[in-house]
């Protein structure tokens, strides 16, 4: 028996991947017009009219992989009793102290509150940035809430990602390479995703 | 330099459209054939290359009789400019030394953010350029000591240009022989909502400035305010948070250990 | 213009009526705003349409349209009953005081003379009571039952405000108020003026209703007066000089047709020279051989001998009562009396009345030659039923027409130097501001060629009559091209001897001394040079008589009739405003109607009257002596006043297959014509600017009978007379609301001008709908107040 487990399928980590370019060009296109002191941003980025066409683009992009996702993960992404209970006491987690939690599935409790939490953003982001995207054709009032929805929205899925890439990169080593190439050890899976690993094994 | 200001004496609008025509001239915008707007009105609203619009409101005065306002319609300049505040790129609106408020089509990235931020719904986008144009106040020929276009063409000297503080004086002493002649609640427009504007008005009855087509209390929107206010600080703090918090996790904590024993079977 | 546009920011009230000069005159209209802003002038508007003027105004009231002379009617009886007039100046300035023969009445509608067969009136009857010493007889105290006083008194006494309102619309009290405005200058000291146009001149009555009004002024002590006077708006920036310089029916300087019955320079010099009612009258027209001898000498120079009366004979000399006016020209050609017409200008198609009517008789002519800047409704009028099918079914097809139309490209006014003469009578001499594009050449280079070429035909070929064509001068340094500088002194007036320029019309000779192509402009070109293109800006009266600024004609005069403005002795009535008074021995101000150091006294202040005053009994109109008012032509009521005379009597009609007249049955509403500010009669509709700033043909309509028929604001609605149809967007308004007419509910609709079958925007012709009945005396078309039919389309 090999001591791997597949993790993520090849269109599970593409999907992955390709939302997290496009979530990234988004981002600091987005950020480089949130204030003047970064829009030497967007001169990285190709100038501000450049930043002005690519961005609505890289949100669509974003917006359509994460549809794909959505519709691939949300079924997985319920939170059940035991997830609430990991949430009540996640400050544990926090601080690497994960005996007495109830043991994660697939995914854990705080991957699927990021799930939901980056669903709902997308969905506000989505729908205020095609406000913005045609200033001359929405009325007043939609632009006018559009113009706070937008970047209020992207300061809670920014740090919700910052949050995801610290956690992936740093806290949980092997995650990345789980994420990369669709396969953990079966360590890892014990480690990190023990009733995971009960219910692959069982089948 | 003193801060420049144009004067519309409403009481003296003929709705005669030389503004029209000489802004359209001076500023190389030509003429496209409008469709009907059901009334005298050139176009439905200004547009990307037609910035002077004089408005014609048909309304009822209270004594019941109808009366026909006719008002000119441009980018008002304000001192607490919308389009500014929510200009994202550094100088594609600025203000000139004379309080001009002026967009430099170089910098211009075409995002929209102006529209949103004008409560005069001034600022519009062209399609071909993907930019925005407005009223320059003719920043070309009153930097050479011209005055703007639309004044110069103004037949019955409806319009004034001049130094803000004259013109201010101008105008209340015009509203004060309208109201001695009748117009009782004739006043000065000059909201001070966005600060007072550099484009002065003379209503006939400013205690209803709608019935002229012109917003009875603008202000920049409460959402462009607080996005580019309190909702700044709240996202550099969330980023600038997020970051520190990770790092103070990690030295405090450490990642989590990569592999535990009972994975094999 | 009596007075002058800047003239007008010198009047404590305006009264704006039969004009709309905040839309057609906005430039003239800034010194109707400075009278309101410096002097709190009043601006009374009234008007069948709530527009431009009206929205600016102090007093509005709106009336259906031709009833105009029943509200002026109503203002002379408020002046008169309530006692608000100038009484010293009527006595001294009008002929109040004339005494009428007893023979001169008024009943039923009619005035004495009516000839119900021949449609006209013998004016035998309309005379003044003459003394033996053959001067009119007077009564200064104005008391006697037939002086023009109380017979003025009695005629408008039927004019009260209630039936001011019957006929009009208005309530009794809107029209009182106006009054009230209106006749607050009917005392020394105050000065009103009235700015009308085209609502005015176009009636079938429209003559009659500017006597009205001017007998108003007179009545009110304002003509004369700075802030006074009764002012033509004209249309194009050279309208006036085109009058002024003979355009149809005259001969340059107002100078009259010679007729057949005119054999001789004597027999013609007789017939235009009145004789004076008055010993104080100075009868200007008594000039008329000099104004003549110098004008025949100018047509024909060494050709115009004492011998041959100085080539009076060369002249065409129309029929004894030959009309020869715009309505009867098109109306000859219609019935296949003309073979060619040059339209220098001009668009007839477009502008003549019952445009089908202007198309069938062009199709008529055997050629045609129109100098344009663009190709018009009359240079393509052959192809009306290929450009406008659903408006011309009838025209017919372009290979049954057999006219050969040549158009020839004319520089447009920009393009030529010359001179303007503005509504207020000044000259403006201007520079050509660029060339003329392509082909196109100066108008008077066309006429030129045109003059050459048809000189050179008959001196080579002959013809019927070439005397006439050979004997004309041609003095010009470039014969194609003659420069307008040569035109213009040729113009003034020259001394044939020595050829010195003439300073003014008093150096005019009857002997062929002198030649003068107009007396009128009798010195706006002298020795001292060209006085039109002065440009000093000096002031010194204070009342924008810029003396030194162009050129006014007559002899520069700012105010007509200035003596007017002050009293017996000449003292000014309002010394505030005095454009002339009498000092030291010498009239000082303006230039005085006559000499300036004729003692106040002498003379009348109506020089070219033989009154020597003006006139409020006129004797000289087709339809009476005093104004009386009459409904259109199509009317959808009877006239108050009389029911048995409901239109003008005198009226011309055509009666020709085409000149339908329309009843109330089915045609119920009243329409009116009008002009719009981003446009410029049929011409604009060519320039980008115009079309781009209005673009859309649109009709008017009262929000209550939009409300009737189901009609919004941008349905496509059809307008429709006995004469045609026109198709365009609804324009649902409150600024025209129903009128209460004599217990009728009357709806007028609103038809902006300007569009037709060419240009770069499109659109109906409005005269497709108006009918060719003409007023008697002036040949103007009724435009406005005809009736016509609404539908939804």
């Amino acid at each position: 028996m090999s001591r791997s487990l597949a993790r993520f399928s090849f269109a599970e980590r593409a999907a992955h991947w390709m939302a997290a370019i496009s979530f990234i060009y988004a981002a600091l296109t987005g950020l480089s017009l949130w204030s003047t002191h970064l829009y030497w941003l967007a001169a990285v980025l190709g100038g501000g009219p450049t930043v002005r066409w690519g961005h609505p683009w890289g949100g669509i992009v974003f917006a359509v992989v994460l549809g794909f996702i959505f519709l691939n993960w949300a079924g997985q992404m319920r939170l059940d009793a035991d997830d609430r209970k990991w949430l009540a006491e996640s400050h544990k987690y926090a601080m690497n102290e994960e005996e007495g939690l109830p043991e994660p599935g697939r995914f854990n409790a705080g991957q699927k509150m990021l799930f939901w939490v980056q669903s709902a953003c997308a969905l506000l982001l989505f729908a205020s940035g095609f406000v913005l995207w045609w200033p001359a054709q929405m009325p007043r009032t939609l632009l006018s809430a559009a113009v706070l929805i937008h970047p209020a929205t992207a300061i809670v899925a920014i740090a919700g990602i910052l949050v995801h890439v610290y956690m992936g990169l740093l806290v949980v080593p092997g995650a990345l390479h789980g994420m990369v190439r669709g396969e953990v050890s079966r360590g890892w899976a014990a480690a990190h995703h023990p009733k995971w690993l009960r219910e692959t094994s069982k089948r | 330099m003193a801060v420049v200001a144009k004067l519309i004496d409403v009481s003296t609008c003929i709705g005669c459209k030389a503004c029209e025509a000489a802004c359209q001239e001076w500023n190389d915008n030509g003429f496209r054939i409008s469709g009907f707007t059901g009334d005298y009105q050139t176009h439905e609203t200004l547009a990307h290359d037609f910035w002077n619009l004089i408005q014609f409101n048909e309304v009822e005065r209270p004594d019941g009789h109808v009366a026909w306002n006719m008002a000119k319609y441009q980018c008002m300049h304000c001192v607490d400019a919308g389009c500014m505040k929510a200009c994202p790129a550094p100088g594609a609106i600025f203000r000139h030394e004379n309080g001009t408020v002026d967009f430099d089509h170089d910098k211009c990235i075409g995002c929209g953010y102006c529209i949103t931020g004008c409560p005069f719904d001034i600022p519009k986008l062209s399609p071909v350029t993907q930019k925005v144009y407005k009223c320059t106040l003719c920043s070309d020929r009153t930097s050479v000591g011209l005055e703007p276009a639309c004044v110069k063409a103004c037949p019955t000297n409806c319009l004034t240009f001049g130094a803000r503080s004259d013109l201010v004086q101008i105008a209340n002493a015009r509203a004060e022989t309208l109201r001695a002649d009748g117009h009782e609640h004739a006043g000065v427009y000059n909201p001070q909502g966005v600060g007072g504007t550099n484009v002065l008005y003379v209503l006939p009855d400013a205690s209803n400035p709608v019935q002229y087509g012109l917003p009875a209390d603008p202000h920049i929107s409460w959402t462009v305010s607080l996005w580019k206010g309190p909702l700044k600080w709240v996202g550099n703090l969330a980023f600038a948070g997020t970051i520190v918090g990770a790092l103070f996790h990690y030295l405090r904590f450490g990642p989590k250990e990569e592999e535990k024993e009972g994975g094999d079977e | 213009m009596t007075n002058g546009w800047t003239d007008v920011a010198n009047a404590d009230v305006v009264l704006v009526m039969g004009g709309n000069p905040a839309e057609n005159h906005p430039v003239g209209f800034r010194f109707v705003m400075e009278a309101k802003k410096s002097r709190k002038a009043k601006l009374v508007c009234v008007d069948p349409r709530f527009n431009r003027t009206a929205a600016v105004s102090d007093k509005y009231v709106q009336i259906r349209s031709g009833s105009d002379i029943a509200f002026l009617g109503g203002l002379i009886h408020h002046a008169l009953s309530t006692g608000s007039f100038h009484e010293d100046y009527v006595k001294l300035h009008t002929n109040a005081p004339f005494l009428v023969e007893d023979g001169f009445g008024f009943e039923d509608g009619y005035f004495t003379g009516w000839n119900a067969e021949t449609k006209k009136y013998d004016k035998s009857s309309w005379q003044y009571v003459k003394g033996p010493d053959g001067f009119a007889r007077t009564d200064p105290t104005l008391e006697h039952p037939r002086s023009v006083f109380q017979l003025l008194k009695t005629h408008y006494s039927r004019y009260t405000p209630e039936k001011v309102s019957e006929i009009c619309g208005c309530t009794p009290e809107e029209f009182t108020q106006a009054a009230e405005i209106v006749c607050s200058t009917g005392r020394a000291g105050g000065a009103g003026t009235i700015l009308y146009a085209l609502g005015w001149t176009q009636h079938s009555h429209s003559v009659q209703l500017i006597h009205t009004a001017a007998m108003l002024q007179l009545l009110l002590g304002n003509v004369g007066m700075p802030g006074g006077g009764i002012n033509a708006q004209r249309g194009h920036s050279n309208i006036q000089g085109a009058t002024d310089m003979g355009a149809w029916n005259a001969l340059p300087g107002y100078l009259k047709l010679p007729r057949a019955n005119h054999t001789s320079l004597a027999a013609y010099d007789g017939a235009y020279s009145p004789k004076a009612l008055r010993p104080n009258s100075l009868n200007y027209w008594s000039n008329t051989n000099k104004f003549m001898a110098s004008l025949l000498k100018a047509y024909y120079r060494d050709a115009a001998t004492a011998d041959n009366e100085l080539g009076y004979h060369y002249l065409p000399k129309a029929a004894e009562t030959a009309d020869h006016s715009w309505g009867r020209l098109f109306d000859t050609m219609y019935e296949g009396g003309m073979d060619g017409l040059i339209s220098f200008g001009m668009n007839p198609v477009a502008n003549g009345p019952n445009s089908k009517k202007m198309i069938g008789a062009l199709g008529k002519l055997k050629w045609l030659i129109v100098a344009e800047n663009f190709e018009t409704e009359t240079a393509a009028f052959w192809d009306a039923k290929g450009l406008a099918a659903d408006y011309y079914p009838q025209a017919l097809d372009p290979k049954d027409i057999q006219t050969e139309v040549f158009l020839l490209p004319a520089a447009c006014f920009a393009e030529k130097d010359g001179a303007f003469v503005n509504s207020s009578r000044w000259l403006q001499w201007k520079h050509a501001a660029l060339d003329p594009p392509g082909d196109a050449r100066d108008d008077h280079e066309i006429i030129g060629r045109l003059f050459l070429e048809l000189q050179r035909l008959y001196r080579e070929e002959g013809g019927t009559a070439p005397e006439p064509l050979l004997a004309m001068a041609w003095p010009y340094g470039n014969q194609t091209k003659p420069s307008l500088e040569e035109v213009a002194k040729e113009i003034n007036g020259q001394f044939v001897q020595g050829g010195k320029q003439v300073s003014g019309f008093g150096e005019l000779a009857a002997d062929g001394s002198t030649i003068c192509g107009n007396w009128l402009y009798a010195g706006s070109w002298t020795e001292a040079g060209n006085q039109m293109a002065r440009q000093g800006q000096d002031d010194p009266t204070g009342l924008g008589l810029f003396a030194n600024y162009a050129w006014s004609w007559p002899a520069n005069r700012r105010v007509l009739y200035n003596r007017a403005s002050a009293d017996a002795e000449g003292k000014p009535w309002d010394p505030q405003r005095a454009p002339i008074q009498w000092k030291d021995g010498r009239w000082i101000g303006d230039v005085p109607d006559y000499s300036a150091a004729a003692p106040p006294e002498r003379n009348g202040s109506f020089i070219m009257l033989a009154e020597g005053v003006a006139k409020l009994f006129a004797p000289d109109f087709a339809e009476g002596p005093f104004p009386e008012h009459y409904e259109p032509a199509e009317s959808p009521v009877d006239n108050a006043l009389h029911p048995a005379v409901k239109s003008n009597p005198a009226a011309i009609y055509y009666g020709r297959d085409v000149d339908k007249i329309g009843t109330a049955d089915e045609y119920p509403y009243v329409a009116i014509t009008y002009r719009l500010t981003e446009h410029y009669h049929y011409w604009t509709k060519h320039v980008a600017s115009s079309a781009g700033l209005q673009s859309n043909f649109f009709v008017e309509i009262p929000e209550a009978l939009a409300e009737e028929k189901g009609i919004q604001t941008r349905d496509r609605v059809r307008v429709r007379s006995a004469r045609g149809m026109a198709e365009g967007f609804a324009l649902v308004t409150r600024r025209m609301r129903p009128l209460q007419v004599a217990g009728k509910t009357v709806y007028q609709v609103g038809l902006p001008i300007h569009w037709g079958f060419v240009g770069r925007v499109k659109g109906p012709l409005v005269n497709n709908l108006t009918p060719s009945v003409m007023d008697p005396n002036s040949g103007t078309p009724e435009y406005k107040g005809f009736l016509v039919s609404l539908e939804k389309v």
